[in-house]
C-alpha cells in the first residue's frame, strides 16, 4: 500500500511535468493547427538557459521568469519571419519548418553547451521533504504539481474570462468571420505562439532540477507530448490534463510490473484510444 | 505531349548513365549512387501515399525496418533462403503488417492519421528495442549471409548496384503502372473528395487498405534491400529518425513530381556524407538548408524548376 502510494505521487508529479510540455502544444495546434515540433525543442532551451542563467546569476527563481520569456520571443520571431511566410502554402509545409527547426536547435545547442549532462540544483526553499503517510517525498515534486495546476488555473481563466480568450475562440470556431468583425488574425497567431512557447520554456525551467538536461531531452519527451496531445483531443487543454495524469501514473505503475516494456505502454494506450475514439477523449468530431 | 518529350529526354541519358555508373565511378561512390537508388524507392512510397492517396505518413519507418528486419531473420534462421525471396519475405512482412495496421487506419486522416502511424512507429520501434533476444537489441543484426544470386556473387559492389537498380526500377514501375489502374484512380478520387467518391459507390475504405498494402511491401523491398546494402541493421532503421529522414528526402525533390523522391534522396545521402565530412555540425547546416527549401519553394526543387517553366 505504501509503495502504491508513493508509487502515485511520483506518477502524479510527472504526469504533470508532462502537461506543462503539452498543454503549449495543444494550444498552438488548437488555435492554429500546427503540429509545432520545435516545440520540443524550446522546452529543451528553456531547461539550457535556466542552467546558464543559475551559472550567471546564483538563483533559480530568475531563469524561472527570465528564461520562458527568451523561449517566448524565440518563438515569437519563428512565428513572424518563417511559419507566416509558408502560411499560405498550407499545414504541411508549416509542419516541415517546424521540423526544420528542430534539426537546427537540437544541433545549436550541442554547439553551445556540448553533450554532457548537466543539472541545475533544486532551490534551497524547496530542497528539504516532507512525510507523506509515512514515505519521505521530495518538496520540489509537490512544487511541481501545485505550479502546473496554477498554470492550468492561469490559462483556464485566460481563455475563458479575458478578451483576448474569447477572441481566440472566436477565432477558432471561425476563422473568417472573427477577421471580418475586425481581428487581426495575424497578431492573435503570433501572441499564441508567444504564449505556447512560454509554456515550452517554463516546462523547461522547472524540469532542469527534476531530470538531467541532456540533449536527448526534447526527443524523450516529444513522443510523450504527442502521446498526451492527441490521447487528450487535439487542442483540449482539459484533454490534455487528464491524459498527462493516466500517462504518468501509466509509467510509474508500468515500471513497477513489467519495467522492461514500459515504454510500450504509452503508444499502446495512444494506439488504444485513438482506435475507440479517433477524435481522443475530449476531442471535437473529426 | 511534352511532359512524355522531357520523360523521354532525361530518362534516356539518366538510364544510360545508370547503367555506366560502376565503370566509370570509384568505389565509394558507387556506394553512394546505390544508397540513393535504394531510399528513392523508399522515398517514393512515401510520396506516393502522400501524393497518390492524401495520407501523411509519420511513422514510415515502420515498413521499412520491419522489411528489413524480417528479411533479415529469414537470412539468418531459414537456411539456403535465396536473396530474391529474402527481399520478398521482407516486403510480404511489411505489407503483412501494412495490412493489419491499415484496418485501423483507413478511418483516419489528415493528422490524425500522421500521429496514429507516428504511434504505431513508435510501438514497434519499442518492441524491437526491447526483445533482444530476436533482433539484438540496441547491438542490431549482422553478420548474415549475402546470397549469391544465380552464381552472381552480390559481394562485389557492381553486381548489387545493378541488382538494387533492377529491382528497384521494377517496383517503381509497378507503383507507377498502379496509379494508372482503375483502383489506383479510385485512390486519387479519395484524396481529392472521400464524401463523394463515397457516393459514387466506390469502397474508400477497400481501396485505401489495398492500396497501403502495396505501398507497405514495397517499403518493405526497400527495406530488406537497405539490410543487404549495409550488411547490418539495427533500431536506426526502424525509429522515428527514420521516419523523418524520409520525409525530408521526399520533400526536398517535390511531393509532387515523379522524380522527386530520386532527387530528393540523392541530396540526402550527397548532404549527409560531405556536410559530415566538413563539419561535425552538419545537422545544423542540414536543419538551416531544410528550412530555406520549404520558405523558398514550399513544393520542393522541381516545384521551382515546374513553376519557372
Amino acid at each position: 500500500m505504501e509503495t502504491f502510494a508513493i508509487q502515485f505521487l511520483h506518477g502524479l508529479a510527472y504526469g504533470m511535468l508532462l502537461f506543462l510540455v503539452a498543454s503549449g502544444f495543444t494550444l498552438v495546434f488548437g488555435m492554429m493547427h500546427v503540429l509545432n515540433l520545435a516545440h520540443v525543442s524550446f522546452y529543451m532551451l528553456g531547461a539550457y538557459l535556466s542552467y546558464q542563467m543559475f551559472k550567471m546569476v546564483g538563483n533559480f527563481w530568475v531563469g524561472l521568469i527570465v528564461c520562458p520569456i527568451v523561449v517566448a520571443f524565440l518563438g515569437i520571431l519563428m512565428e513572424r519571419f518563417l511559419l507566416r511566410r509558408v502560411h499560405e502554402a498550407g499545414h504541411m509545409q508549416e509542419l516541415m519548418i517546424t521540423f526544420g527547426i528542430l534539426f537546427v536547435l537540437d544541433e545549436a545547442v550541442k554547439w553551445v553547451w556540448g553533450s554532457d549532462y548537466l543539472s541545475v540544483p533544486i532551490p534551497s526553499a524547496l530542497s528539504g521533504s516532507v512525510l507523506i503517510m509515512g514515505n519521505i517525498y521530495p518538496v520540489y515534486r509537490l512544487f511541481i504539481l501545485f505550479f502546473s495546476l496554477g498554470i492550468l488555473a492561469l490559462l483556464t481563466i485566460l481563455f475563458m474570462k479575458t478578451r483576448l480568450g474569447i477572441t481566440v475562440r472566436a477565432m477558432v470556431s471561425d476563422r473568417d468571420m472573427a477577421s471580418a468583425l475586425g481581428t487581426n488574425i495575424p497578431f492573435v497567431f503570433m501572441l499564441v505562439m508567444g504564449i505556447g512557447s512560454w509554456l515550452a520554456g517554463l516546462a523547461g525551467v522547472i524540469a532542469g532540477p527534476f531530470i538531467s538536461i541532456n540533449p536527448g531531452m526534447g526527443h524523450e519527451i516529444l513522443a510523450n507530448c504527442f502521446i498526451v496531445t492527441v490521447t487528450g483531443g487535439l487542442g483540449s487543454l482539459q484533454g490534455a490534463v487528464i491524459a498527462s495524469f493516466l500517462l504518468g501514473q501509466l509509467y510509474s505503475f508500468g515500471i513497477l510490473f513489467i519495467s522492461r516494456f514500459a515504454i510500450v505502454f504509452g503508444f499502446l494506450f495512444m494506439a488504444v484510444v485513438l482506435i475507440i475514439k479517433p477524435s481522443g477523449l475530449f476531442g471535437e468530431k473529426v | 505531349m511534352k511532359a512524355r518529350n522531357l520523360y523521354i529526354w532525361v530518362g534516356i541519358p539518366f538510364g544510360v548513365l545508370a547503367i555506366l555508373f560502376p565503370r566509370v565511378l570509384p568505389e565509394f561512390q558507387l556506394r553512394m549512387v546505390t544508397e540513393i537508388t535504394i531510399l528513392a524507392l523508399f522515398a517514393m512510397t512515401w510520396k506516393m501515399m502522400l501524393n497518390e492517396g492524401g495520407m501523411f505518413s509519420f511513422g514510415h519507418a515502420l515498413y521499412f525496418g520491419l522489411g528489413a528486419y524480417a528479411s533479415v531473420l529469414g537470412w539468418l534462421h531459414i537456411k539456403g533462403l535465396s536473396l530474391v525471396s529474402g527481399i520478398l519475405l521482407g516486403g510480404v512482412v511489411a505489407g503483412f503488417i501494412g495490412f493489419i495496421l491499415a484496418a485501423f487506419l483507413v478511418r483516419m486522416s489528415g493528422t490524425y492519421y500522421a500521429l496514429l502511424t507516428l504511434a504505431f512507429n513508435q510501438l514497434i520501434w519499442a518492441i524491437v528495442w526491447k526483445w533482444r533476444a530476436v533482433t539484438g537489441g540496441d547491438d542490431g543484426l549482422g553478420r548474415f549471409p549475402k546470397p549469391d544470386l544465380v552464381g552472381i556473387s552480390m559481394k562485389d559492389p557492381a553486381n548489387f548496384y545493378y541488382f538494387s537498380l533492377v529491382i528497384v526500377v521494377v517496383c517503381s514501375f509497378l507503383c507507377w503502372y498502379f496509379t494508372r489502374t482503375p483502383l489506383g484512380n479510385v485512390v486519387k478520387s479519395i484524396k481529392s473528395n472521400e464524401e463523394r467518391a463515397k457516393f459514387v459507390g466506390f469502397n474508400t475504405n477497400a481501396s485505401k487498405l489495398i492500396f497501403l498494402i502495396i505501398l507497405g511491401f514495397f517499403a518493405g523491398v526497400s527495406g530488406a534491400l537497405y539490410a543487404q546494402f549495409q550488411e547490418f541493421i539495427g533500431t536506426a532503421t526502424i525509429d522515428m529518425g527514420m521516419s523523418t529522414n524520409v520525409l525530408f528526402m521526399a520533400f526536398i525533390g517535390g511531393v509532387g513530381h515523379f522524380w522527386g523522391p530520386l532527387l530528393g534522396s540523392g541530396i540526402y545521402v550527397y548532404l549527409s556524407e560531405y556536410l559530415s565530412h566538413f563539419t561535425d555540425r552538419w545537422q545544423l547546416i542540414f536543419g538551416v538548408i531544410f528550412v530555406i527549401i520549404v520558405l523558398l519553394a514550399p513544393q520542393g526543387i522541381l516545384g521551382i524548376a515546374k513553376k519557372r517553366k
